[in-house]
């Protein structure tokens, strides 16, 4: 009651202090609410009857007060946010712009209350997004609708709103997909790719949103869906990037707070800056969720690229510009080359835009090269190969053009080796003797090309050394062969193995076992034969035990710990055995011969590979690859590494089909801006003083002294203290001398 | 779990063998599947990997394989009793997508002899490949039934969609020696195609067609 009379003695009719009231106490100010709603029922109506009004203020105000208390009195305010949602959705064209930006926010408001679901405010706002004409509403509604989403979303994924939002974009990017002018489709393209690029939609759905609005008929649709799937990747990496920038230095906190006066605040900031770090390192360690590449989550990438190519490309569609078609054309090669799909058609028609004087020739090569894989017959490549060797490298073309033929005659090759015949090969090949760098080294580029997937194409002379010695045992290329893999050097680890083995019974000076192993000796370990005797040699001193003891440790702390006593104990567990071996005196060399014969089948099969095992394999198999580089060692041409296998996974770079850029002439001008730049603090050419003439001081007593004359201070030079002793007395005499003089003539 | 023994597959796989051949005996031949979980993998940064390895035995004799061919390669087929085509049955489906489909749907893998290969994607358009089962060249020169064997013996790891897969490996009909070698190469080819190893691995289950499934990592 107290309360009440207190209350009473201000002014109700105050609209902030009447919500402040409320607030406190609901039930007992029922009645002014009731009273208040009253009177914004009868504005509403008058709004209703004439919705360009002008006097929006009270009933602006009264809109915010009803939004702020309505969630106090469910009961009366049923009808409120429908209301609301009415008003906006039929009058939003003509509304004051006021009025309707604070219905939007009571809308935000009620449902940051719980009065309403997500669901509904967006149902609101959507059409009013698409239907209204003024920019600052669809921004304002924009910013809403995606902050609303990603809020939903930050705990865990919600997915019944998603599903419902997701169905409206759909729908709207389906009305109007036949219709060139329609415009609906764009705002759901832009959301779908904001809310991809923030994570917070990263399925299946969302991805076939965006695979609708790509065969829109509407070019600004079609392309800013097109443009999402070719670059939302990378976009999505710098937004993390971005995301990483805001990263506090704790060093520069804690010593600004060490400075001055110590105080609750200084410190607060420093516990801030703590918590934020040690989110970040959280965040830094939690795995990442599973993200697939939007190219990757489509449903049915061959019926897509078909329908692409069918609607956007076809010879009959003239509607789009020629940028809006080459991107198309970049979505739909890309396609290709990462599914390895086959829509033939495709290849007839980028034939008509392969010729030197098209705009953007790198770009429509790269796509082609793009385009390109194993699994397209070679008979519809050929003519590609063909056309691009005889328009770009000829005779009496510009070296550029030349680059960009041969690069990406390499870049398609790669992709799809059967598409190059030999006699073409071997003409093109010949331009490694070209004068200009860039033709020369794309010559090259195709020449090292052919040497690893078909060397007996090229010349003999073409071939180099490693690629004719591994000639024997290289297969043909033959069209739909898909190798099948094996783990890459995994001899070089048996060997490495073997030879491990060997050396430690070496250590150990096993007599018999040299000798059994003498009479099987294949030739090529001799090398690890010999090594092994030596060692055994040197066995007394006792140095090779501890040295080849402590290599092996090292190479398992590289590796991994846990690892480590499970391959000692093994280690343990061999030596063992040998010891067995040694003290029953059986001649154990040809068991272990027929070890070795067994082995090399049986590798892979017989044991897990531990990371430690990896870790050397990756160490051995680099090594052979240098060894193959340099051209040296026995091991080298025997194991021929397979370079990295092309994947398709990225697009083209254009930069690749270029070549390296060539610096033209420059004009008078730019040479003239060089020499400026160069002279740029530089000092001023003329003589040494004139350069210190600028200097705030004049000469001081030291440089003076510095820069008197010689001859001048010659006499002075000497000092009175080095005279010799003959000098000393002379001029003690001379003195004398003139002393008396001096006093003769007085 | 933190590491995998040999001594822990053969014990797995013995238990499995022991369920599907003794104690809970099917009316099949029930198939080994050697499933993988991935962790730590971002398919994005990483690239997507795909593989395929010839094992040493023969997981699955049951496929069924069609063979694609000329005249002297269906006269061998019908030598081995192997189903076959021609280009005439070829040219019958006239490219309709439903048959093609139906076509792929009921061989498990296809082999085609060299002279008619690179017509197979104008002949039958996408459907095989789409299916991932374009066929396997064949020369004249080479043994089919030779060949056969090897298509049968080889696997293809593949990530989809998702960070899990899975692989034929075995039947239950096989010995345990033959189990455990065509397992454990499986096993390190997998390890040896991720790009962070043994690390990439979040589990290895074995599992026959109709046994609870066995963990070995």
């Amino acid at each position: 009651m107290v309360k009440r009379k207190r209350a009473g003695l201000v002014k109700v009719q105050n609209l902030p202090m009447l919500q402040n009231l409320i607030r406190r106490d609901p039930p007992s100010y029922r009645e002014e609410f009731i009273l208040q709603y009253r009177h914004y029922e009868s504005q509403r109506d008058i709004f209703m009857s004439q919705p360009d009004g002008s006097e929006s203020e009270t009933f602006c105000e009264l809109v915010g007060f009803m939004s702020n208390v309505c969630s106090s009195f469910p009961d009366l305010t049923q009808e409120f946010p429908n209301d609301l949602a009415q008003l906006l959705l039929k009058n939003h064209a003509v509304l004051n712009y006021d009025l309707r930006e604070k219905l939007v926010q009571s809308l935000v408001l009620l449902r940051n209350k719980d009065v309403i679901a997500s669901t509904t405010l967006l149902q609101t706002l959507f059409p009013v997004l698409t239907a209204t004409q003024s920019k600052a509403l669809r921004t304002q509604i924009y910013t809403t609708i995606v902050s609303d989403i990603r809020n939903a979303n930050t705990k865990t994924r919600n997915h019944r709103l998603n599903k419902t939002v997701q169905a409206v974009l759909f729908g709207l990017v389906e009305a109007g997909k036949n219709d060139p002018a329609s415009t609906s489709g764009l705002w759901a393209v832009k959301l779908t790719r904001e809310l991809w690029k923030r994570r917070v939609w990263d399925d299946a759905r969302t991805v076939e949103i965006m695979k609708e609005a790509s065969l829109s008929a509407n070019g600004k649709v079609m392309s800013g869906s097109v443009r999402f799937f070719l670059g939302v990747d990378q976009e999505m990496e710098e937004a993390e990037d971005s995301d990483d920038g805001d990263d506090v230095n704790i060093g520069k906190v804690k010593h600004q707070a060490g400075i001055n006066k110590k105080t609750n605040k200084k410190k607060r900031k420093v516990d801030r800056a703590y918590a934020t770090l040690k989110k970040q390192q959280k965040n830094k360690n939690k795995p990442n969720p599973l993200n697939f590449s939007a190219l990757h989550l489509l449903h049915d990438p061959q019926g897509f690229a078909e329908n692409l190519f069918s609607k956007h490309l076809s010879r009959s569609n003239t509607k789009f510009k020629i940028e809006q078609k080459l991107l198309v054309l970049q979505l739909v090669s890309r396609l290709i080359g990462l599914h390895k799909l086959s829509v033939l058609g495709i290849y007839s028609y980028l034939l008509k835009y392969l010729s030197p004087r098209q705009r953007d020739v790198t770009h429509f090569l790269a796509c082609t090269a793009q385009a390109a894989h194993d699994l397209v017959p070679p008979d519809v490549l050929e003519p590609i190969v063909k056309k691009i060797a005889d328009e770009f490298v000829s005779e009496g073309v510009a070296s550029e053009v030349a680059t960009a033929g041969l690069n990406s005659i390499r870049e398609i090759c790669a992709r799809a080796p059967l598409a190059m015949n030999t006699t073409l090969l071997q003409d093109l090949v010949e331009y490694k003797g070209s004068k200009d760098k860039g033709v020369m080294m794309a010559a090259r580029g195709l020449i090292g090309l052919y040497r690893e997937i078909a060397p007996e194409m090229l010349k003999k002379k073409d071939r180099g050394k490693s690629a004719s010695m591994g000639m024997k045992d290289h297969e043909t290329l033959r069209f739909g062969i898909e190798k099948s893999g094996e783990i890459e050097g995994l001899e070089l680890l048996e060997e490495w193995k073997e030879e491990q083995r060997r050396l430690k019974r070496a250590e150990k000076g096993l007599d018999s076992d040299v000798e059994g192993e003498g009479l099987e000796e294949v030739e090529e370990d001799w090398g690890a034969w010999e090594a092994g005797s030596d060692d055994s040699d040197d066995d007394e001193t006792g140095w090779i035990n501890v040295d080849s003891d402590h290599e092996i440790e090292i190479s398992d702390s590289e590796d991994e710990s846990e690892k480590k006593p499970r391959k000692k104990s093994k280690k343990a567990g061999e030596e063992e055995e040998e010891k067995v071996t040694k003290d029953s005196e059986t001649p154990n060399g040809q068991l272990i011969d027929e070890e070795i014969e067994k082995k090399p089948s049986t590798f892979a099969t017989t044991r897990i590979l531990t990371p430690a095992d990896f870790a050397k394999l990756a160490e051995l198999r680099t090594q052979a690859g240098l060894d193959k580089l340099l051209g040296n060692g026995k091991k080298a041409d025997k194991h021929h590494t397979n370079r990295t296998p092309i994947t398709n996974e990225d697009a083209v770079d254009v930069l690749a089909i270029q070549g390296p850029a060539k610096r033209g002439k420059a004009d008078k001008e730019a040479r003239l801006a060089v020499a400026a730049e160069g002279r740029e603090g530089r000092d001023k050419f003329g003589s040494k003083k004139g350069k210190h003439a600028e200097k705030s001081h004049s000469t001081t007593n030291k440089e003076k002294e510095r820069k008197k004359n010689f001859l001048m201070t010659v006499r002075k030079a000497k000092g009175k203290q080095k005279r010799s002793l003959v000098e000393k007395r002379r001029v003690l005499r001379a003195h004398v001398e003139k002393q008396k003089k001096a006093a003769r003539k007085h | 779990m933190s590491k995998i023994t040999v001594a822990g597959v053969r014990g797995n796989v013995k238990e499995l063998l022991e369920y599907s051949t003794n104690e809970k005996k099917r009316n099949f031949l029930e198939t080994v599947e050697l499933q993988i979980g991935l962790k730590n993998y971002d398919p994005q940064r990483d690239k997507r990997f795909s593989g395929t390895v010839k094992l040493p035995q023969v997981p699955r004799p049951g496929m069924t394989i069609c063979i694609l061919g000329d005249q002297h390669d269906i006269d061998r087929a019908k030598h081995h009793s192997f189903e076959s085509m021609s280009v005439d049955d070829l040219k019958k489906l006239n490219k309709n997508k439903k048959l093609i489909k139906k076509l792929a749907r009921k061989y498990d893998a296809f082999i085609a002899s060299e002279q008619l290969i690179k017509q197979i994607p104008r002949l039958l358009g996408p459907g095989l490949s789409k299916a991932g089962k374009f066929p396997t060249p064949v020369s004249h020169a080479e043994d089919l039934a030779q060949k056969v064997t090897d298509v049968k013996c080889t696997i293809k790891f593949q990530l989809k969609k998702v960070l899990c897969l899975g692989v034929a490996v075995g039947n239950v009909g096989m010995t345990e020696d033959h189990l455990i070698g065509n397992i454990m190469l499986a096993i390190n080819y997998l390890v040896s195609l991720l790009k962070k190893g043994w690390q990439n691995v979040g589990s290895l289950t074995i599992k026959a067609s109709m046994s609870p499934p066995k963990r070995l990592y």
